[in-house]
């Protein structure tokens, strides 16, 4: 490529703004004996911090999610509860 | 190659036809709708596969192309006036996403009050906005400069949009015979597409994003190389465009016109740039050693050979059809002025004249350079000022003969 051409674009990467994960105020947990699988979390969590697991369960990727609770919003089962975050 | 007699839309709609372009975003304004609706037709005739996307602005007409151009496939549109100035927002846009595509400008006054006729302040006015821009002189160069311009605009040096300007209704809507290249020709001097980046399910990219004041203003340092760099891309292109058309003279960005031996030089750009060849016939048959240097490319501003035009001239005179309000002159002169060696050339020159259609004959040019030849011979100061062309005398009306 010729040294002065620039273009602006990015290449998406996991974390490629930093980490989110200290912003949280309260956190999704996940109670594993309530979720049925279905995944509604997973396409509405606007930071794809939605992890899924081996049996189709989720779990939730805390170095990034920012707490904002929408997960637990969409669950249809109320699977999903957000706690207080302790420090 | 063929000789057709066409206008100049007709010409840029066989460009846009020959150089295969996939997507083709249309809206409608005098006086550049028959572009679009030409390339309707040919659509309709199943001469053009393109996908053409009737769009509700000409801010959505620019969306469109880019949106196209960014998925790889070759994008065109046009417009001109009031919708180059609603679109304003995508044009830096474009430039600023480094993405190739090509629009053609018809240029037209710029409201209010309502013209639609000729005047080259809407185009000019596009001259910050990082896009390569070239302005035609007739028909045949509107078809040569638009088939050029995907080649400009898709090379690794340049990789930014390039806008085509020719004079509204003059050339738009103007018939000259036309040398139409052959598709094999066209074909063999225009590669498949090449771009910076597409859209890519497979590998994808982040597009628009905010990006760092540092690196927003590398990005901003980068265009501007591009387009310095774009001058000797440009000349390749076209000695390479010799191919297609053997008769066409695109030795250099800027043509000239008997300026070698001149004391005396105009400058100008567009349609008008014949009828001062015919004036300076004239004024040469009177002994008046005058020349002509023509501004094709307005971007890049090939400031050598601007200079090389006009240095040590007695006087240099800048004919435009453009405005800079508050300023003495136009642009076109702010930017030929500041490329001179003011101590190596005589009196510079700005006269304003054919805004918003006034038309402006070969004599007129006589007149506005006899004057200025009187002014610097003389040693009076020059001036800069606005030309209005003596009154038409009124045609007293009259029942046609074939009817008395």
């Amino acid at each position: 490529m010729l040294n002065y051409q620039y273009y602006p674009i990015t290449h998406p990467d996991k974390g490629a703004g930093g980490k989110t994960g200290n912003w949280r105020l309260v956190k999704p947990v996940v109670d594993l004996s309530r979720c049925i699988g279905c995944k509604a979390c997973f396409l509405f969590c606007p930071e794809s911090t939605i992890i899924i697991r081996q049996d189709g369960k989720v779990d939730v990727d805390y170095e990034y999610c920012k707490g904002c609770g929408i997960c637990a919003n969409q669950c249809p089962v109320k699977a999903i509860n957000m706690v207080q975050e302790v420090n | 190659m063929q000789m057709k007699v066409m206008s100049g839309n007709e010409a840029v709609a066989t460009a846009v036809k020959l150089a295969r372009v996939g997507v083709i975003s249309l809206y409608p304004i005098t006086p550049q709708t028959t572009i679009i609706e030409k390339l309707s037709e040919m659509r309709a005739r199943g001469e053009i596969d393109a996908e053409i996307v009737r769009v509700e602005s000409e801010h959505s007409a620019m969306a469109a192309a880019y949106g196209a151009a960014i998925s790889g496939v070759r994008a065109f549109t046009a417009t001109a006036s009031q919708g180059l100035l609603y679109m304003h927002e995508m044009v830096w846009w474009v430039s600023g996403s480094r993405v190739p595509l090509v629009m053609v400008v018809a240029t037209r006054a710029v409201g209010a009050p309502w013209n639609i006729w000729n005047e080259h302040t809407d185009f000019i006015s596009e001259r910050e906005s990082g896009w390569i821009m070239g302005f035609a002189m007739n028909p045949q160069e509107a078809l040569d400069m638009t088939l050029q311009a995907f080649r400009i605009s898709e090379d690794e040096r340049v990789f930014l949009p390039v806008m085509v300007g020719m004079d509204g209704f003059i050339l738009s809507h103007t018939k000259t015979p036309v040398k139409v290249p052959s598709q094999d020709n066209v074909d063999a001097f225009l590669p498949p597409r090449n771009q910076p980046y597409i859209i890519d399910p497979e590998n994808p990219i982040g597009m628009g994003n905010m990006f760092q004041p540092i690196e927003y203003m590398k990005l901003r340092e980068s265009i501007n190389s591009a387009i310095i760099n774009s001058e000797q891309v440009i000349k390749e292109i076209e000695r390479e465009y010799e191919n297609v058309n053997l008769e066409g003279d695109y030795s250099i960005l800027n043509p000239t016109y008997k300026v070698e031996d001149s004391e005396y030089v105009i400058v100008l750009m567009g349609a008008w740039s014949g009828d001062a060849m015919e004036a300076i016939d004239s004024l040469r048959a009177r002994g008046k050693r005058v020349g002509m240097l023509r501004i094709r490319y307005l971007r890049p501003w090939s400031e050598r050979e601007i200079n090389e035009a006009l240095r040590g001239r007695k006087g240099v005179l800048v004919l435009e059809r453009a405005t800079s309000f508050g300023r003495k002159s136009g642009p076109l002169y702010l930017e030929v002025k500041s490329s001179l060696d003011l101590n190596k050339t005589g009196s510079v020159s700005s006269v304003i004249a054919g805004l918003g259609g006034v038309s402006v004959s070969k004599r007129d040019i006589e007149l506005i350079l006899e004057k200025f030849i009187y002014d610097v011979e003389t040693g009076k100061e020059v001036e800069n000022y606005w030309y209005y062309p003596e009154k038409v005398k009124p045609i007293e009306p009259r029942i046609p003969r074939s009817i008395e």
